[in-house]
Protein backbone atom coordinates (compact mmCIF):
# COMPACT_ATOMS: atom_id res chain seq x y z
CA UNK A 1 0.00 0.00 0.00
CA UNK A 2 1.03 3.75 -0.66
CA UNK A 3 0.32 6.35 1.19
CA UNK A 4 0.91 9.89 -0.01
CA UNK A 5 0.29 13.43 2.27
CA UNK A 6 0.28 16.05 -0.40
CA UNK A 7 1.36 19.29 0.97
CA UNK A 8 3.63 21.99 0.31
CA UNK A 9 5.05 21.83 4.12
CA UNK A 10 3.02 24.23 6.06
CA UNK A 11 2.15 22.92 9.86
CA UNK A 12 -1.53 21.68 8.89
CA UNK A 13 -0.05 19.47 6.22
CA UNK A 14 3.03 18.22 8.44
CA UNK A 15 0.29 17.33 10.80
CA UNK A 16 -1.82 15.19 8.67
CA UNK A 17 1.65 13.55 7.97
CA UNK A 18 2.51 12.81 11.55
CA UNK A 19 -1.14 11.88 12.18
CA UNK A 20 -0.58 9.40 9.30
CA UNK A 21 2.52 7.63 10.58
CA UNK A 22 1.28 7.30 13.86
CA UNK A 23 -1.83 5.62 12.28
CA UNK A 24 0.45 3.16 10.13
CA UNK A 25 2.89 2.72 12.94
CA UNK A 26 -0.05 2.35 15.92
CA UNK A 27 -1.76 -0.76 13.82
CA UNK A 28 1.51 -2.18 12.04
CA UNK A 29 0.30 -1.43 8.78
CA UNK A 30 2.78 -2.82 5.58
CA UNK A 31 2.73 0.81 3.90
CA UNK A 32 5.42 3.48 1.83
CA UNK A 33 4.68 6.98 3.35
CA UNK A 34 5.31 9.27 0.63
CA UNK A 35 5.38 13.20 1.15
CA UNK A 36 4.66 15.61 -2.03
CA UNK A 37 5.48 18.66 -1.62
CA UNK A 38 5.83 19.66 -5.46
CA UNK A 39 2.71 21.86 -6.32
CA UNK A 40 2.58 21.01 -9.79
CA UNK A 41 2.24 17.12 -8.93
CA UNK A 42 -0.12 18.11 -6.15
CA UNK A 43 -2.30 19.87 -8.97
CA UNK A 44 -2.25 16.90 -11.22
CA UNK A 45 -3.24 14.77 -8.45
CA UNK A 46 -6.84 17.41 -8.74
CA UNK A 47 -5.94 18.93 -5.65
CA UNK A 48 -6.54 22.62 -4.98
CA UNK A 49 -6.86 22.62 -0.98
CA UNK A 50 -4.07 20.82 0.79
CA UNK A 51 -3.29 19.02 2.67
CA UNK A 52 -4.74 16.09 1.33
CA UNK A 53 -4.46 12.26 2.19
CA UNK A 54 -4.16 9.76 -1.32
CA UNK A 55 -4.10 5.98 -0.93
CA UNK A 56 -2.67 3.58 -3.69
CA UNK A 57 -2.73 6.58 -6.40
CA UNK A 58 -6.40 8.12 -4.99
CA UNK A 59 -7.12 10.82 -3.47
CA UNK A 60 -9.40 10.35 -0.15
CA UNK A 61 -9.31 13.31 1.43
CA UNK A 62 -8.96 17.32 0.51
CA UNK A 63 -8.15 20.16 2.97
CA UNK A 64 -8.57 18.60 5.93
CA UNK A 65 -6.27 18.04 8.85
CA UNK A 66 -7.38 14.17 9.68
CA UNK A 67 -6.45 12.72 12.96
CA UNK A 68 -5.13 9.33 13.57
CA UNK A 69 -8.43 7.60 13.54
CA UNK A 70 -9.63 9.30 10.51
CA UNK A 71 -6.52 8.10 8.72
CA UNK A 72 -6.97 4.86 9.92
CA UNK A 73 -10.40 4.21 8.80
CA UNK A 74 -9.49 5.56 5.22
CA UNK A 75 -6.43 3.42 5.24
CA UNK A 76 -9.22 0.06 6.33
CA UNK A 77 -11.86 1.22 3.67
CA UNK A 78 -9.12 1.15 0.88
CA UNK A 79 -7.86 -2.16 1.86
CA UNK B 1 -3.01 26.83 -6.84
CA UNK B 2 -3.73 30.12 -4.36
CA UNK B 3 -3.83 30.15 -0.80
CA UNK B 4 -5.48 27.11 0.43
CA UNK B 5 -3.95 25.67 2.77
CA UNK B 6 -6.56 23.89 4.88
CA UNK B 7 -8.84 26.60 3.98
CA UNK B 8 -7.72 29.22 6.16
CA UNK B 9 -8.25 32.01 3.65
CA UNK B 10 -10.98 31.68 0.50
CA UNK B 11 -10.93 29.65 -2.25
CA UNK B 12 -13.09 30.03 -5.25
CA UNK B 13 -12.58 27.93 -8.01
CA UNK B 14 -14.28 27.91 -12.00
CA UNK B 15 -14.96 25.45 -14.23
CA UNK B 16 -15.66 25.63 -17.73
CA UNK B 17 -17.49 23.95 -19.93
CA UNK B 18 -15.04 24.40 -22.49
CA UNK B 19 -17.18 22.92 -25.41
CA UNK B 20 -16.83 22.93 -29.43
CA UNK B 21 -18.45 26.19 -29.75
CA UNK B 22 -17.67 29.84 -30.04
CA UNK B 23 -19.43 29.86 -26.50
CA UNK B 24 -17.43 27.06 -25.05
CA UNK B 25 -13.82 28.84 -26.17
CA UNK B 26 -15.65 32.12 -24.75
CA UNK B 27 -15.92 30.21 -21.04
CA UNK B 28 -12.32 28.58 -21.38
CA UNK B 29 -11.03 32.30 -22.05
CA UNK B 30 -12.96 33.84 -19.50
CA UNK B 31 -12.00 31.43 -16.77
CA UNK B 32 -8.45 32.07 -17.32
CA UNK B 33 -8.97 35.72 -17.67
CA UNK B 34 -10.18 35.12 -14.04
CA UNK B 35 -7.55 33.01 -13.00
CA UNK B 36 -5.21 35.37 -14.26
CA UNK B 37 -6.67 38.21 -12.32
CA UNK B 38 -6.40 36.38 -9.49
CA UNK B 39 -9.91 36.23 -8.91
CA UNK B 40 -10.63 32.81 -8.97
CA UNK B 41 -8.63 29.64 -9.46
CA UNK B 42 -9.33 27.74 -12.26
CA UNK B 43 -10.21 23.11 -11.95
CA UNK B 44 -10.51 20.77 -14.76
CA UNK B 45 -14.75 20.25 -15.53
CA UNK B 46 -13.60 17.27 -17.51
CA UNK B 47 -11.79 15.49 -14.68
CA UNK B 48 -14.92 16.13 -12.18
CA UNK B 49 -16.78 14.85 -15.00
CA UNK B 50 -14.57 11.98 -15.24
CA UNK B 51 -14.86 10.89 -11.55
CA UNK B 52 -10.97 11.55 -10.81
CA UNK B 53 -10.85 11.40 -7.12
CA UNK B 54 -8.65 14.34 -6.45
CA UNK B 55 -10.75 16.82 -8.68
CA UNK B 56 -14.15 16.00 -7.29
CA UNK B 57 -12.98 15.94 -3.66
CA UNK B 58 -11.47 19.26 -4.07
CA UNK B 59 -15.04 20.18 -5.81
CA UNK B 60 -16.69 18.72 -3.25
CA UNK B 61 -14.80 20.67 -0.46
CA UNK B 62 -14.48 24.34 -1.93
CA UNK B 63 -16.56 26.82 -0.12
CA UNK B 64 -17.22 28.55 -3.73
CA UNK B 65 -17.35 26.11 -7.30
CA UNK B 66 -18.51 28.77 -9.87
CA UNK B 67 -19.31 26.99 -13.38
CA UNK B 68 -19.57 28.77 -16.14
CA UNK B 69 -21.52 26.74 -19.08
CA UNK B 70 -21.34 28.38 -22.85
CA UNK B 71 -24.78 27.69 -23.31
CA UNK B 72 -28.06 26.38 -22.08
CA UNK B 73 -27.55 22.88 -22.61
CA UNK B 74 -25.29 23.69 -19.27
CA UNK B 75 -23.47 20.29 -19.52
CA UNK B 76 -21.31 21.90 -16.29
CA UNK B 77 -23.86 22.52 -14.16
CA UNK B 78 -25.26 18.57 -14.89
CA UNK B 79 -21.92 17.31 -13.99
CA UNK B 80 -21.76 19.08 -10.90
CA UNK B 81 -25.34 18.45 -9.90
CA UNK B 82 -25.00 14.75 -11.04
CA UNK B 83 -22.61 14.40 -8.61
CA UNK B 84 -24.03 16.78 -5.60
CA UNK B 85 -21.44 19.12 -5.72
CA UNK B 86 -22.69 22.52 -4.70
CA UNK B 87 -21.92 25.68 -7.38
CA UNK B 88 -22.47 29.15 -8.79
CA UNK B 89 -23.68 28.76 -12.39
CA UNK B 90 -23.06 31.28 -15.27
CA UNK B 91 -24.37 30.58 -19.04
CA UNK B 92 -21.89 32.53 -21.86
CA UNK B 93 -25.04 33.14 -23.90
CA UNK B 94 -26.91 35.02 -20.99
CA UNK B 95 -24.30 37.62 -21.71
CA UNK B 96 -25.61 39.03 -24.86
CA UNK B 97 -22.81 35.99 -26.39
CA UNK B 98 -24.64 34.16 -29.63
CA UNK B 99 -24.02 30.91 -29.73
CA UNK B 100 -22.53 29.88 -33.30
CA UNK B 101 -22.16 33.87 -34.19
CA UNK B 102 -20.56 36.26 -31.74
CA UNK B 103 -16.80 36.41 -32.56
CA UNK B 104 -14.71 35.88 -29.77
CA UNK B 105 -12.63 38.66 -29.16
CA UNK B 106 -10.26 40.38 -26.39
CA UNK B 107 -13.07 43.16 -25.82
CA UNK B 108 -16.05 40.51 -25.56
CA UNK B 109 -13.47 37.97 -23.08
CA UNK B 110 -12.67 41.21 -20.99
CA UNK B 111 -16.68 42.48 -21.17
CA UNK B 112 -17.61 39.15 -19.65
CA UNK B 113 -14.87 38.15 -17.21
CA UNK B 114 -15.10 41.62 -16.04
CA UNK B 115 -19.48 41.27 -15.33
CA UNK B 116 -18.78 37.52 -13.83
CA UNK B 117 -15.98 38.83 -11.49
CA UNK B 118 -18.52 41.26 -10.44
CA UNK B 119 -21.00 39.20 -9.56
CA UNK B 120 -18.45 37.01 -7.31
Amino acid sequence: MKVQILGTGCPKCLTLEANTRSAVAAEGIEATIEKITDIDEIMDMGVMITPALAIDGEVVSVGKVLNKDQVLALIKGAK
Amino acid sequence: MGCACGLDCPVLISYACSGAANTGLLADQVARKLMGDKVADMSCLAAVGANVSGFVLSAKETPRNIVIDGCKIGCGAKVFTEKGLIFEHYVITDFGVVKGKTPITEEVIQTVSAEIASRL
